[in-house]
C-alpha cells in the first residue's frame, strides 16, 4: 500500500522520472525509484540525508548550518522521533534510503553518503533510526550548527533547493509509512534528485529546468540542502502516513507543501507542514530563528531540509561536473562547494538525532540546536576519533565545515564508525587526495555560511550565497505550493540562465527583483531549483547506487510488505550496493533490532559505495564517475523490485552468493553502460545530465532485460570494455568495480606505453606499476594476442631482473595460457624459465618430470632450453663447476633465475670441498670456480681481486676457516671448516623476497 | 543393432528386473555384479541395451510393481546409464551412472550385513572407468575433462561410507586403491595423503583383514609414491611386498611393480639379474645395468635418452639419473683396479689428471676442475673413501675399502 501510495504520488510530483520509476512497480516502484534514484536519487538520498541531518541540525544546526535547512532537519528529526512509533518501518525505509543514498553518495560521495547516513538515520527516526542518525548527526550537527548559522541565513536563500530537499523528505516519508523507503525514496529521489542529483528528478521532472535549477541550486541549493537534509528527517518523520507521503510527492514537484506534509506526519505533526510548513520553513531556513519554528514545526523543517538538500545536491552536481567525481571525493567535494557544509550537517544531524535526536528536536529548534550543539560538538569530535566509519556521512557535514571537512571523516560514530571503518578510511584517503577540491569545498564548510558564499563563489559548483538568498526570498513570498512549484521553476531558469551567462557569481542576487522570477512565484521557480539542484545531485550519486544496485537487484525485494520491510530494502539495498557481506550482516541485525541495524548497515552500504567510487574517481576522474553514476540508477531501479525478496534472503548464504554473481554480472553491466557513456562529456554537467538521463534510461532497459536473463546468457562479449584513454602512463589500482572505458587504454595506447616503459631508466617499482596498470587494461578489455603476450613477457623479464618471483610467476601462469592458446611469443624462453624455476625454487620431482616430459625433441633443440636443463643437471648431481660455468654462458634471463640459487649452490660446493679436501683449498680457486669474479668478468686483474674479496667476504660470513701461508696466499682450512661452515640467516632478508627493493620504494608507491 | 521387436524388448527388460529384484533379495551378490558390470560388455546387458532403445518407456515397467518400484531410482539410472553407454554417449551414461551410483550406494549403506560389498566395487569401478571414457570424449570435442574429478569425489564418498566399524570396512582398501587410481591419472597424487593417513592410522583398520589383491594394489600406490619423494628404502619395502604377494601368474603386473622396483633397488645398490629383466620385458633397464655394472658414464647416459619419454612418464627418470654417481664409482673403482695392477704401491693415489683421461676415452670431455668436483662428490657422499688433496690434483683412496658398497642403503646427501 504504502508504496503503491508513494510510487502513485511519486509519479504526479515527477511525472518524467519519478513516474516512470514508479508507475513501473508499486511495490517495486519504489526499488525503481530508488534504483533511479541511486543513479540520480542516490543524490537525493544524500540530500535526503542531508536535509535529515540538516533537519537534525535544524535543530541544532538549522541555525547553525544552513539555519532554514537545519530548522528543517531539526523538525525532520523532531518529527521523526514523534514517528518513532513508526519507527521499524521508517528505520526500514531509512535503510533503503541509507542505500540509495550510498548510491546516490556515489557521486556526491561524501557528502552523500553522510547525508544518506543521516537520510538513514532520520528515516530510522520514525524506528531506530535516530539512534543511527544520532550518532553520526550529533557530529554534523555540531559542525553544521557552527557553519550552519552563519549559513543558514544564505541557504535559506537558496529555498528552491529547499523545495527541492522537501521531496526528499517526501521519499524519506515514504519510506517510513511504507517501510518502503522506495517509494519514499523515489518521491524523495525526484525531488531530491531535482534538487540534489538532477538526473533522476531532472530526468522526470524538470530536466530542463533542473539544469538551470541546478546551476540555480548549486549556488543556493548548497547552503539549502543542508536544510533539505532536515526536510528528508522530517520527511521520513511524515512517514507515519503514506497519504501524505503521496501529497508530498505531488508536493514534491511542489517540494514544500509535500515536503511539509511528510515531515508533519513523521515528525509529529509538527506542522501539518506540508506545504505552508513548508513554504514557511523555506523561508524559516533563511533564519536561524525561523528554523526553530519550523522545528516546532515539522514541516517547516522540512522545508529547510529541502533547500539543503538543494544545496547539497547543486554542490554535488557541480561538483560532480569537476573532475571530483570520485564518489567519496565528488560528494565531498560537491558538498563541500555548495552544500558541503550542509550536507555534512546533515549527516551530522543524523547521527545526533540518533543520540539526542529526539529530545532535541522534539524541543524546540532553538532548543534542539542548543542542545544538537553541544552534540554537534561531540559529534564533530567524534568524527573526528572516527573518522573512518562516520567521516562519509560527517564528511558530509565536513563539507559543511570546513574543520569538519578536514575531519571529514570524524564520523565516527561506534555503530556506523564499525561498518564504514574501512571506507571511511578510505575516505579519508580520498578526502586528502581530493584535498585540493575537497580542502576548498571544507574551507568554504567550515567558514559556516560566510564561507558557503565563499566556496559558491570559488568553486563552480557552489552557488553564491546572495543566490541563496536569493531563492530563498523568492519561496517566502510564495503562498503555497503550487507557487513554490513555479517559484521553483522559474529560479531554476533564472540560475541555469545566469550559469550559462557566467553571471551566477556576479550577479548581484541580493538587488535581483524578485520579479525576475517571472511567470510563476518566486517561490515557484525556487522549488524548480530545487528540484534542478537535487537533479544534479542525483545524477551523481545514482550512478554510484547503481554499480551497487545491481546486486540489489538480485535480491528480489517482494517482501517490503512488513514493517521491516523499508528496513529491509535498505538492507537490501546495502546489500546490494555492498554485495558485502556486511550488507547482508546488517541487514539481519535490522531484521532482528529493525530500524537501527538496518540504517547501519545502509551507512555502511553508503560507506562502501563511497569507497568503490572514490577509487574510481582517482581512476577515471569526473567523467567516469558520473557515467557510474548513470549506471548505478539504473541498476538501482532493477533492484527495487527484488528488495523485498532480497531483504528476506539477504540472511542466506545463498542468497549472498547470488547478490554476488548479480553484482558481479551488474558491474559488467554498468561498464557497459559507461562504454556507452563515454562520449558523454565529464564535466559538462548540465550537458551531462541529459546524457545520464538517456544513459540511464538505456540502462535501465538492459537491466530490466538482463534482469530476467541468467547470467549465463549474457553475452559478454558484448559487454566488454573498449578503452578511450590516450594516456599513455597509468598507475596500476586494483579495481573494485566495473572499468571505465574512459579509463582504459586502446590497444594501440597500450602498445605506446609497453614501448614506453621499456625504454623507461626509472625503477623497477615504476615498471611494475606501468605493466600492471598495462595489464589490468588488457585483461578489462579482454585482449588476448601477441601485445598480451608481450607484456607478460616483459613484466615476467623485469621482474626477473629484479627477483620479484611473485610477481613473476602471475606473469608466467599467464603466458602459460596465452601459449597454450596457440598465441605467438617466446615460449621456449619462458620454457626455459619455468624448467629453471622449478628446479632451483619449486624443487618438486613431479613437477619436474612433467614439465621435462612436456617438452619435445625440437623444443630442446633451443639454447635457453638446452640450457636450463644443463643446470639443472647440474643441480641435480651437485656438479657446483658446471653450474657456475653455466651460469656464466646463461642466454637471456637464465642466470637471473639462477642468481637466486647462487648462495645456495656455493654453500654446498664449500661444504663439498671441506668435507673431501685436505688439507686446504687455495680461496683463489675457490674464487675461480664458485664464479666470485662475477658473471660478466673477463678475468681482468681487477676484477680478479674483487672476486677475493667477495669471496673471502663471503667465507667469512659463512664461518669458513681461512689460513694465511707463507707465500701470503689465503687458505681455506678445510678441516676446520668442515666442522664451523653454516648457512647464515639472510640479514637483508625482506617480505617481498628482494633486497633491491627498497622497502622505502614500496611505501612512496603506496 | 540388431532388431528388436517391443514384446521382446519388454521381456528383455522385465527379465533384467526381475533378476536384480531377485538378487537383491536374496543377497546374491555375484548376480547383482553382472547386472551392473558394464565395462564387461556381457551379452545380456548389450541386449537389454538393445531393448531399452526400442521400448523407451521403461520407467512404466518399474512403475508396474511394488516389487521393482522400490528400486525405482536406482533403476532408472542404470537403465539410462546403459542406454547411453550403448549408443556411445558417454558422457549422458557417465551421468547417468553417477547418479545410479549415489542412489545404489544410499542403499548399500542401508543394508546391514556387507554382502554387497562386491556389487559396490563394480560399481566403484564402473564409474571410474566411466569416467576415464567420458573425459577422452569431452577431451576430444575439446571440452575440459572433469568426470574422473568428479568420480574421484563420489569414491571419497563411498570410502566414506566404508570406513566404519561394520563388517564392510575391508571394502575401503578397495575404494582407496580406486582412489589412488583416480589421482594418479588425474595427477593430483596429493589427494592420496589423506586416504593413506586414515588407512594407516584408524584403528578400525587391520591392514592384515584386507583382502589381498587390494593390500597389493594399495602397497604398488603407495610405493610409486615414495618413488617420487625418493624416500628409496621405504619404496623398496612397500614395492617388495606388491611383488611378493601379488598373483604370480599375473605377469602384467608384476611387470609394473618391477618397473619401479628395478631402479629404487638400483639406487639402493642393488642389481638385478639379466633374466629377470628379460622375463618381465623389461629392457629398457638393460642398459643401464650394465653401465653400473662396467661403470660406463656413456652408457648410461645413452640409455637415459633412448627412454627418456617412457621414464620421464612413468617417473623414474631422475631416480636413474642419480645412479650416475654410482656409475662414477664404479669408474674410479675400475680405475683403482687397474692401476693397483701396474703400480700396486700407489694404487690408492688416483691422479685427476687420469680420472679425466678415462673421462675422455668414454667421450666425457672434462677438465680437472670438473673431475675434482666430481670426486668431491664422491667422497662427500661416501661412494668414496679418501681426501683430495686439491694442491697436487690427487684423490688419495682409503687404504680400507676405498669403494664402499651401498648394500641396501640409499646414498648419503
Amino acid at each position: 500500500m504504502n508504496h503503491g501510495g508513494n510510487t502513485q504520488a511519486v509519479a504526479p510530483m515527477d511525472p518524467n522520472s519519478i513516474e516512470n520509476r514508479y508507475g513501473v512497480d508499486g511495490s517495486q516502484t519504489q526499488k525503481y525509484s530508488y534504483q533511479y534514484s541511486t543513479g540520480s536519487e542516490s543524490a537525493p538520498w544524500t540530500g535526503h540525508s542531508v536535509e535529515n541531518q540538516a533537519v537534525e541540525n535544524g535543530n541544532y544546526s538549522n541555525s547553525n548550518y544552513y539555519h532554514p535547512q537545519p530548522t528543517g532537519p531539526a523538525t525532520g528529526n523532531v518529527q521523526e522521533i514523534p514517528n518513532t512509533v513508526s519507527f521499524t518501518i521508517s528505520s526500514t525505509s531509512g535503510t533503503a534510503n541509507v542505500a540509495q543514498d550510498y548510491s546516490g553518495y556515489t557521486p556526491y560521495q561524501t557528502s552523500s553518503d553522510p547525508h544518506n547516513y543521516s537520510n538513514t538515520g532520520y528515516s530510522n527516526y520514525y524506528s531506530g533510526y535516530q539512534q543511527q542518525p544520532s550518532q553520526s548527526y550529533p557530529q554534523p550537527v555540531g559542525a553544521y550548527q557552527n557553519t550552519g548559522a552563519p549559513q543558514p541565513l544564505s541557504s535559506f536563500q537558496n529555498p528552491g533547493s529547499y523545495a527541492g530537499t522537501p521531496s526528499y523528505s517526501g521519499t524519506y516519508y515514504n519510506p517510513a509509512d511504507y517501510q518502503t523507503a522506495g517509494g519514499y525514496q523515489s518521491t524523495n529521489y525526484n525531488n531530491q534528485t531535482a534538487g540534489s542529483y538532477p538526473s533522476t528528478n531532472y530526468s522526470n521532472q524538470t530536466p530542463a529546468s533542473n539544469q538551470g535549477n541546478y546551476t540555480d541550486y548549486t549556488s543556493n541549493p548548497y547552503q539549502n540542502y543542508t536544510p533539505d537534509a532536515a526536510n528528508t528527517h522530517s520527511s521520513t518523520i511524515a512517514t507515519t502516513p503514506p497519504v501524505h507521503y503521496q501529497q508530498n510527492y505531488q508536493q514534491w514537484t511542489e517540494y514544500y507543501s509535500q515536503t511539509e506534509v511528510p515531515c508533519a506526519p513523521g515528525t509529529e505533526k509538527l506542522s501539518t507542514p506540508t506545504t505552508s510548513a513548508y513554504s514557511q520553513s523555506f523561508p524559516v531556513p533563511g533564519v536561524t530563528s525561523e528554523m526553530p519554528a519550523s522545528n516546532s514545526q515539522p514541516a517547516p523543517s522540512y522545508v529547510q531540509p529541502w533547500r539543503p538538500e538543494t544545496d547539497s545536491s547543486h554542490p554535488p552536481s557541480q561538483q560532480p561536473g569537476a573532475a571530483v567525481s570520485t564518489s567519496n571525493d565528488t560528494y565531498w567535494m560537491h558538498q563541500a562547494p555548495s552544500l558541503q557544509a550542509h550536507h555534512p550537517v546533515p549527516p551530522q544531524n543524523n547521527y545526533q538525532s540518533p543520540l539526542e535526536t529526539k529530545p532535541l528536536y522534539e524541543t524546540p529548534f532553538q532548543g534542539h540546536q542548543r542542545a544538537t550543539y553541544p552534540q554537534e560538538m561531540n559529534s564533530q569530535s567524534s568524527f573526528h576519533q572516527a573518522p573512518l566509519g562516520y567521516r562519509q556521512p560527517t564528511q558530509t557535514a565536513p563539507l559543511v565545515d570546513s574543520q569538519r571537512v578536514s575531519k571529514v571523516q570524524i564520523p565516527t560514530n561506534p555503530r556506523i564508525a564499525s561498518n564504514l571503518p574501512s571506507g571511511f578510511t578510505k575516505m579519508d584517503k580520498d578526502s586528502t587526495a581530493a584535498s585540493a577540491a575537497q580542502a576548498p569545498a571544507y574551507v568554504s564548510v567550515s567558514m559556516p555560511k560566510p564561507k558557503d558564499h565563499t566556496t559558491a563563489m570559488s568553486d563552480p559548483g557552489t552557488f553564491p550565497k546572495s543566490l541563496r538568498g536569493f531563492v530563498e526570498r523568492a519561496f517566502a513570498r510564495c503562498k503555497d505550493d503550487k507557487e513554490k512549484e513555479s517559484c521553483e521553476v522559474a529560479l531554476r531558469k533564472i540560475v541555469k540562465k545566469a550559469k550559462e551567462d557566467n553571471t551566477l557569481y556576479t550577479r548581484d542576487w541580493d538587488t535581483e527583483p524578485l520579479s525576475t522570477v517571472t511567470t510563476t512565484n518566486v517561490t515557484n521557480s525556487e522549488s524548480s531549483s530545487a528540484q534542478l539542484s537535487s537533479l544534479q545531485n542525483k545524477s551523481p550519486t545514482r550512478r554510484p547506487k547503481s554499480r551497487w544496485e545491481p546486486l540489489v537487484e538480485g535480491k528480489p525485494f517482494v517482501k517490503p510488505a512488513s514493517t521491516f520491510s523499508s528496513a529491509v530494502k535498505f538492507g537490501v539495498w546495502n546489500h546490494q550496493n555492498e554485495n558485502n557481506k556486511k550488507s547482508s550482516e546488517s541487514f539481519q541485525k535490522v531484521d532482528a533490532a529493525t530500524g537501527f541495524k538496518p540504517t547501519y548497515s545502509g551507512q555502511n552500504s553508503a560507506k562502501k559505495s563511497f569507497q568503490r567510487p572514490v577509487k574510481r574517481q582517482r581512476f577515471s576522474g569526473g567523467a567516469a564517475t558520473a557515467i557510474d553514476d548513470e549506471a548505478s540508477s539504473d541498476s538501482d531501479k532493477d533492484l527495487t523490485p527484488y528488495y523485498s525478496s532480497a531483504m528476506a534472503l539477504a540472511g542466506s548464504a545463498e542468497e549472498k552468493k547470488r547478490r554476488d554473481s548479480r553484482s558481479k554480472r551488474f558491474e559488467k553491466i554498468q561498464g557497459h553502460s559507461r562504454g556507452n557513456d563515454l562520449t558523454k562529456p565529464k564535466n559538462a554537467n548540465v550537458g551531462n545530465l541529459h546524457s545520464r538521463r538517456a544513459t540511464a534510461l538505456r540502462l535501465s532497459k538492459v537491466f530490466d532485460e538482463s534482469g530476467s536473463r541468467a547470467v549465463e546468457d549474457i553475452d559478454w562479449d558484448a559487454l566488454t570494455v573498449k578503452g578511450t584513454c590516450q594516456e599513455i602512463e597509468k598507475r596500476y589500482l586494483r579495481l573494485t568495480s566495473a572499468p571505465d572505458p574512459a579509463t582504459v587504454r586502446p590497444e594501440d595506447v597500450l602498445e605506446k606505453a609497453l614501448i614506453m616503459v621499456q625504454d623507461s631508466q626509472k625503477n623497477y617499482l615504476f615498471k611494475c606499476d606501468q605493466l600492471k596498470s598495462i595489464r589490468q587494461d588488457l585483461t578489462v578489455q579482454r585482449i588476448h594476442n601477441h601485445l598480451t603476450a608481450k607484456v607478460y613477457e616483459t613484466h615476467a623479464r623485469l621482474a626477473l631482473e629484479a627477483g620479484d618471483l611473485p610477481e613473476y610467476n602471475q606473469c608466467l601462469s599467464q603466458l602459460k595460457t596465452l601459449y597454450a592458446e596457440g598465441v605467438e611469443g617466446c615460449s621456449l624462453e619462458f620454457a626455459a624459465y619455468s624448467l629453471l624455476y622449478i628446479t632451483l625454487h619449486s624443487n618438486n620431482n613431479r613437477e619436474l618430470l612433467s614439465s621435462m616430459s612436456r617438452l619435445s625433441e625440437e623444443d630442446k633443440k633451443d639454447e635457453a632450453v638446452r640450457h636450463a636443463l644443463s643446470v639443472r643437471a647440474a643441480v641435480t648431481s651437485g656438479n657446483y663447476v658446471m653450474f657456475f660455468r653455466l651460469y656464466k654462458t646463461a642466454p637471456n634471463m637464465n642466470s637471473c633465475l639462477m642468481d637466486l640459487y647462487v648462495e645456495k649452490m656455493r654453500y654446498k660446493a664449500v661444504n663439498f670441498m671441506s668435507r673431501s679436501c685436505r688439507p686446504t683449498i687455495p680461496v683463489s680457486y675457490i674464487v675461480q670456480v664458485l664464479g666470485f669474479t662475477g658473471a660478466a668478468s673477463e678475468g681482468t686483474d681487477e676484477k680478479e681481486t674483487d672476486g677475493m674479496e667477495d669471496c673471502l667476504e663471503w667465507l667469512k660470513t659463512h664461518g669458513a676457516n681461512i689460513i694465511t701461508d707463507s707465500n701470503g696466499d689465503m687458505l681455506l682450512d678445510t678441516k676446520a671448516t668442515s666442522t664451523s661452515l653454516f648457512m647464515p640467516e639472510p640479514e637483508d632478508a625482506v617480505a617481498h623476497g628482494d633486497r633491491n627493493l627498497d622497502v622505502n620504494d614500496f611505501f612512496t608507491r603506496t | 543393432m540388431a532388431y528388436v521387436s517391443m514384446g521382446e524388448a519388454h521381456r528383455r527388460i522385465t527379465e533384467y528386473l526381475n533378476r536384480f529384484c531377485d538378487a537383491v533379495s536374496y543377497q546374491d551378490s555375484s548376480t547383482l555384479c553382472r547386472l551392473l558390470s558394464f565395462s564387461s560388455n556381457s551379452p545380456p546387458l548389450l541386449s537389454l541395451a538393445d531393448a531399452l532403445n526400442v521400448f523407451q518407456d521403461s520407467s512404466s515397467l518399474i512403475r508396474q510393481s511394488d516389487r521393482f518400484s522400490e528400486y525405482g531410482e536406482i533403476l532408472a539410472h542404470v537403465f539410462r546409464s546403459l542406454q547411453s553407454y550403448r549408443v556411445g554417449n558417454l558422457v549422458e551414461a557417465y551421468l547417468a551412472f553417477d547418479k545410479f551410483a549415489n542412489a545404489f550406494v544410499q542403499e548399500f549403506r542401508n543394508w546391514e550385513s556387507a554382502w554387497a560389498l562386491e556389487a559396490l566395487y563394480v560399481v566403484c569401478y564402473e564409474i571410474r572407468v566411466l569416467a576415464e571414457k567420458a573425459d577422452k570424449d569431452l577431451t576430444s570435442n575439446g571440452k575440459s575433462p572433469e568426470k574422473l574429478k568428479a568420480a574421484g569425489s563420489l569414491l571419497m564418498k563411498v570410502f566414506g561410507v566404508l570406513a566404519g566399524k561394520g563388517p564392510k570396512r575391508v571394502g575401503a582398501l578397495y575404494v582407496t586403491c580406486q582412489l589412488f587410481k583416480t589421482y594418479f591419472k588425474l595427477g593430483t597424487v596429493n589427494l592420496c595423503r589423506s586416504v593413506i593417513r586414515s588407512i594407516e592410522t584408524a584403528r578400525i583398520f587391520d591392514f592384515e583383514e584386507f583382502p589381498r589383491r587390494d593390500k597389493v594394489t594399495y602397497m604398488y600406490y603407495t610405493g610409486r609414491l615414495e618413488v617420487f619423494n625418493e624416500n628409496f628404502p621405504a619404496a623398496d619395502t612397500k614395492l617388495s611386498y606388491a611383488l611378493q604377494n601379488c598373483n604370480p601368474k599375473r605377469e602384467r603386473n608384476i611387470r609394473m611393480i618391477l618397473k619401479y622396483l628395478v631402479p629404487v633397488k638400483l639406487s639402493l645398490g642393488i642389481i638385478p639379474k639379466d633374466e629377470l629383466l628379460r622375463n618381465y620385458n623389461l629392457h629398457e633397464y638393460t642398459k643401464i645395468v650394465q653401465a653400473l655394472r662396467k661403470g660406463d658414464l656413456r652408457l648410461l647416459r645413452h640409455a637415459l635418452q633412448e627412454h627418456e619419454d617412457r621414464f620421464l612418464r612413468s617417473g623414474v627418470y631422475l631416480v636413474l639419473e642419480k645412479l650416475e654417481l654410482q656409475v662414477y664409482q664404479r669408474l674410479m673403482k675400475k680405475i683403482y683396479i687397474n692401476q693397483k695392477l701396474s703400480d700396486p704401491a700407489r694404487a690408492h693415489q688416483l691422479k685427476l689428471e687420469g680420472i679425466a683421461k678415462a673421462l675422455r676415452w668414454l667421450d666425457m670431455d672434462m677438465d680437472l676442475d670438473e673431475v675434482e668436483c666430481i670426486m668431491t662428490i664422491l667422497i662427500y657422499k661416501n661412494l668414496v673413501k679418501g681426501y683430495l688433496a686439491h694442491k697436487s690434483k690427487v684423490v688419495v683412496l682409503s687404504k680400507q675399502d676405498p669403494f664402499p658398497k651401498l648394500n641396501g642403503k640409499p646414498v648419503s646427501s
